[in-house]
């Protein structure tokens, strides 16, 4: 007798004999006339621009970061506004409270610069450390991507 | 449901102060113009002293809020006293640390993250669901890299935050592994659910084992016990001093505080009855504390070793708190209600102790502008106030009377001898010897050494002195007078749903 555990074995074993016993058919059975732009990577139709290991900016990062933020609240805010009627002020206020913490971070993003591409050139504070101090090197421009 | 809820919020003031403060001294950090920066240290105190007023007006509670996701009882009120204490006095330090001071644009983030941390402390101290725990952990965890990569000018700052995430990662994945483990086997997230699932019947010994170990990898990182230190001596030397004092400190209390609780709350036997008091069998014949006296073992005498090589003073108390881990761990080999009362205790002394020696680093780092040993050669006729003090908390660190060092270990050992473990002892015993050497020579440079180059007296500000006196005071205090703390432990080993 199988376990709960035995089945998702099970579900995991079938997962990769499906995915693999679809590349070996299709390997098989389909004809092999490659040419340069085949073998190139794809890019939505683009012709490809160079390679995909690129450094990427690094504020994408924080783009990204700020997108997941207001994302979770969205998903939040759903099953919120189902049980709303329910709750009444209490759950106005819970959710109240959740939006102004979001509303902080949103304000910290502001001021601190991250909402705007063009971003100013950092100012690097020159601190002096007692041991072991390093200089910080001359910055410099970030290259946009 | 909603009236619940309201009741448990309740329980949770403290917390709940200490997150209003964190997104207060934020904006706040907007806000405020550069040179009125004070300001928010001055809020960041009020919040963390409102946090703690509540702890104490809440502390006789005893309940678990949140469908069992944590518990406000008198062992977590007690690491949370010893955390907002340590959190008061490290928001105090902030203001004469040159390292802190000179990132003016930065102060609302820095104040801020250490509300944060305390908080992520508080809710460790109090966490009765293996996730929950984990969470808290995180929460802790993540603050303290962004910090201990604060002055993120310096090289070596950037490296221990760098090294502490990468480290910090690999322990929680570990420890996650267990859990998962530990649910496959139990079915339950819940520590009192898998304390019933383990009472119920046997499980596979193995591996209840591995799922054991995995969780004690990320306990150990937490206090930084061998073989999961790697990352202290760096971390501690990267970042701020007064991130170092608190990371030594408070993330180590709430660490124990968790570890603590996991152990005595999942692998207690309640149906043994007949032991003496305080004393309580492990379910099925799983000699945990077996794994953690070999862990308790390593971690002092690695620490103690490798301390006696150091010259840099950072790293010097990097190494001694990684010893001082494994001292404490002793207790927690024990686990009676007198191992558990001794950690407590010490971790009062320790507060005291720790925190003044990293004082006394940042104020001579202050002014010579150097941690190494040999700076601090003749100090003890340049600044015979700070040298004394410093001698002071190494006298106590290393475990000698009057201090209240020599209570803390005397607690501990008296633990350990009650309950037959008399060989941990004297490899305890034998560990604090090694200590006073490295400590005695740092108190013989200061005294009995001439001093190199520049001779001229180091004055301190009065501010900077009554601090010092706040620390050194209790050290010495506590050593003579320790009723009130040794009771105050005693009541707080009580945890919520225990016998």
């Amino acid at each position: 007798m199988l376990t709960e555990f035995g089945k998702i074995l099970i579900f995991l074993i079938l997962g990769a004999v499906f995915v693999a016993g679809g590349l070996v058919t299709s390997w098989i059975l389909r004809p092999k006339r490659p040419y340069p732009e085949k073998l190139s990577s794809y890019e939505c139709g683009e012709e490809p621009v160079g390679n995909a290991w690129v450094r990427f900016n690094v504020r994408f990062y924080v783009i990204a970061l700020v997108f997941l933020i207001f994302d979770v609240e969205v998903v939040f805010l759903f099953p919120w506004a189902l049980v709303y009627r329910e709750l009444g002020l209490f759950a106005f206020l819970e959710m109240a409270v959740f939006l102004i913490i979001l509303l902080v971070g949103l304000a910290y993003v502001w001021v601190k610069g991250d909402l705007d591409w063009d971003k100013p050139k950092p100012e690097i504070p020159m601190l002096k450390r007692s041991v072991n101090l390093v200089q910080p090197k001359e910055v410099q421009e970030p290259t946009p991507v | 449901m909603v009236e619940q809820l309201i009741a448990n919020l309740r329980g949770f003031i403290p917390e709940v102060s200490l997150a209003v403060t964190f997104c207060v001294a934020l904006v706040a950090g907007l806000i405020v113009k550069k040179h009125q920066q004070e300001f928010i240290s001055v809020l960041a105190l009020v919040g963390t002293l409102i946090a703690g007023v509540f702890v104490l007006i809440y502390a006789d509670q005893s309940q678990t809020l949140f469908s069992g996701m944590i518990v406000a009882d008198p062992f977590a009120t007690y690491f949370k006293v010893v955390i907002t204490l340590c959190s008061i006095i490290i928001i105090l330090f902030s203001q004469y640390s040159s390292e802190v001071q000179q990132t003016v644009k930065r102060m609302g983030e820095y104040y801020a993250l250490l509300v944060a941390m305390t908080l992520g402390m508080f809710l460790m101290v109090g966490a009765t669901n293996l996730l929950m725990m984990v969470l808290a952990i995180e929460l802790t965890s993540l603050t303290s890299y962004i910090l201990s990569g604060y002055t993120k000018e310096a090289t070596d700052s950037s490296e221990a935050s760098l090294k502490y995430i990468i480290y910090g990662a690999l322990s929680t994945g570990l420890m996650l592994y267990g859990i998962s483990i530990l649910f496959g086997l139990t079915g339950a997230t819940d520590m009192f659910g898998v304390n019933q699932a383990l009472a119920a019947g046997p499980v596979n010994a193995i591996a209840l084992l591995i799922a054991s170990i995995l969780i004690i990898a990320g306990f150990g990182y937490k206090i930084s016990a061998v073989p999961f230190h790697f990352w202290t001596p760096d971390v501690y030397e990267g970042a701020p001093v007064t991130i170092t004092a608190f990371l030594s400190v408070a993330s180590k209390a709430a660490g124990f505080a968790v570890m603590i609780r996991f152990f005595k709350v999942c692998f207690i036997d309640s149906n043994v009855v007949g032991l003496p008091a305080g004393m309580w069998a492990s379910l099925q014949g799983f000699e945990w504390n077996n794994l953690v006296a070999i862990l308790a073992v390593l971690t002092m005498t690695l620490g103690n070793l490798v301390a006696v090589w150091q010259d840099n003073m950072k790293r010097l108390l990097a190494y001694s708190s990684i010893a001082h881990a494994g001292y404490m761990l002793m207790g927690v080999v024990v686990l009676s209600d007198k191992g558990v009362a001794a950690v407590l205790i010490y971790f009062a002394v320790y507060l005291f102790m720790n925190l003044g020696a990293f004082y006394c680093v940042m104020l001579v780092a202050n002014k010579l502008g150097s941690e190494h040993i040999d700076s601090y050669k003749g100090l003890g006729h340049r600044a015979p106030l700070l040298s004394t003090a410093m001698v002071v908390f190494f006298i106590s660190l290393a475990g000698l009377p009057p201090t209240a060092g020599f209570i803390g270990k005397l607690y501990l050992f008296a633990a350990l001898l009650d309950a037959q473990w008399v060989w941990l002892a004297v490899i305890g015993a034998l560990n604090s010897v090694v200590s006073l050497y490295y400590y005695v020579r740092v108190v013989r440079n200061m005294f009995l050494r001439d001093p190199e180059g520049s001779a001229e007296p180091v004055a301190l500000p009065v501010a900077q002195v009554v601090i010092l006196l706040a620390l050194v005071i209790p050290t010495l205090v506590l050593g003579l007078y320790f009723g009130p703390l040794v009771d105050f432990a005693n009541a707080s080993v009580v945890m919520f749903g225990l016998p």
